[in-house]
């Protein structure tokens, strides 16, 4: 071993470590934006990760139906009689028709927000590996105009951020990391104001965190809480999700609430992103 | 030491090539996989760096494990560089261990695939997670990263059956003349 410290070969993988080294606070410098060899990295294999993407979901879909045959049983059931009640006949839809109808969403987005400038539909690739609070990458990037904290939503409602832009591909958080927080606003009372916060309690349920609320407040369970666009990283009054339960914080100054999103963030197949709307905040601009 | 013939060389240089391609396929496939789906899924591309460090050349080990690396950091999400750099550390080190004090054997991999994965979840729990001091933040060290840490040290088995597969087809038998063997045996005893 000491003569393996003392050999020339030692001193050329040291230098290759402090080399990467070297990359890694390289690539804390970039802010957001990917080092060109990540960069080509994701490029080259978008195709693969697609296409094994899109074989995997239906894998799970499969061994999800088999593993949870008595749920979906019974929610089945249930749903047959709703199907009843309603006398609602509308039960197949094919890929295309769909893919039309979601779509016809997004420009209802540009026709109620004219002030938006809406990114073309992106494609969820694949979901960041292993990360519980379900980050995702689309199949658009710098080169389709969308930049570092760009708002991600779906015609229901926001989704998240985008965090880390390529050149063809973006990493979006979504609104069930801890690392994002979106001042929000009841949409009943257009008054009582708090700020959407990931938990990690909360994403195991698929749900966000309302924190900071006054006490005094007009907040009920059903109510939907809107952006208040104060920050000016999120256009104002979008939707973000419908209170759950309200509770007291740990601190017991503030309300607090489980929020469940309009959007669930880990079944999504396209988004669409927000390049830019009136009131965003550049990144010269002063807080 | 022994004199390859021409056929013998080439036979060589064929092997060894097809060799690494097989295993920079086995690393993108793995990649390919991590990047698929919802579901927590085992950090293959671990023990496929280590697989392949024991048993080849220590440069070449050093650099799968700075490529596999980089690959985990695009699939997870993380600081372009971080698995990177503990990956080749821990490639040169297990290069070093098989060459100097063990044997190519199964229990010595899969233990010191279980220590490094460990070592390698546990940093990017204690970066990535801990040290932000998130509420509750212990679960996400109970529920993802053990289980992803479990699901390594499994996939693992399977892995180090494919590389061992790769091996007894593609690695090419080192032919020690009488001479070399007695001058190797002689070698090492200076060496204690």
């Amino acid at each position: 071993m000491r003569d393996f410290i003392k050999s020339t070969r030692f001193k050329v993988l040291l230098a290759f470590l402090a080399f990467l080294v070297g990359i890694m606070v390289y690539a804390v410098t970039k802010g957001g934006y990917s080092v060109s060899g990540a960069s080509f990295i994701n490029t080259v294999t978008k195709p693969f990760r697609i296409a094994s993407n899109g074989i995997s979901s239906k894998m799970e879909h499969t061994v999800d139906k088999l593993s949870n045959a008595d749920k979906y049983f019974e929610e089945n059931q249930r749903l047959k009689e709703k199907i009843g009640e309603l006398n609602a006949q509308l039960t197949d839809y094919d890929a295309i028709k769909a893919e039309v109808e979601e779509l016809r969403k997004f420009v209802t987005i540009k026709e109620t927000h004219d002030d938006y400038i809406l990114s073309q539909p992106c494609g969820v690739i694949s979901y960041v590996t292993n990360d519980p609070f379900k980050s995702f990458t689309i199949d658009k990037g710098k080169a389709d105009g969308i930049l570092v904290n760009c708002p991600v939503v779906t015609a229901e409602g926001l989704v998240g951020i985008t965090v880390e832009v390529s050149e063809h591909i973006s990493t979006v958080r979504t609104i069930l990391s801890p690392d994002l927080s979106v001042a929000a606003v009841a949409s009943s009372s257009g008054a009582d104001q708090g700020i959407i916060e990931g938990s990690i309690l909360a994403s195991e349920n698929g749900q966000t965190r309302l924190i900071h609320v006054p006490k005094k407040n007009k907040l009920k369970r059903g109510d939907l809480m809107i952006t208040s666009g104060s920050s000016g990283l999120f256009p104002k009054d979008y939707p973000i999700g419908t209170i759950q339960n309200i509770g007291f914080d740990s601190n017991g100054l503030s309300v607090c609430a489980d929020i469940q999103p309009c959007v669930d963030p880990s079944r999504l197949t396209s988004v669409i992103v927000i390049i830019d709307f009136s009131g965003k905040k550049e990144d010269g601009d002063e807080d | 030491m022994k004199i390859r013939t021409t056929r013998e060389q080439r036979i060589f240089r064929f092997k060894t090539t097809l060799r690494w391609v097989m295993y920079y396929l086995l690393i993108f496939i793995s990649f390919i996989i991590m990047t698929s789906g919802t579901w927590y899924k085992p950090i293959i591309l671990v023990p496929l760096a280590l697989g392949i460090a024991i048993n080849n050349n220590i440069y070449a080990s050093a650099l799968t494990g700075a490529v596999c690396g980089y690959l985990i950091d695009i699939a997870c999400g993380k600081l372009f560089g971080f698995n990177a750099v503990i990956l080749t550390f821990f490639c040169i080190a297990v290069n070093l261990l098989f060459e100097l004090y063990l044997r190519d054997r199964f229990i010595n991999y899969i233990i010191l695939t279980t220590i490094v994965s460990y070592i390698q979840c546990r940093l990017d729990y204690k970066f990535f997670y801990q040290i932000w001091g998130y509420e509750n933040v212990g679960r996400i060290f109970a529920r993802v990263t053990l289980r992803v840490w479990i699901y390594t040290v499994i996939s693992a088995v399977f892995v180090y059956l494919i590389l061992k597969l790769v091996n007894r087809l593609l690695m090419p038998k080192e032919h020690l003349t009488i001479e070399e063997a007695i001058n190797t045996n002689l070698q090492a005893e200076n060496r204690r």
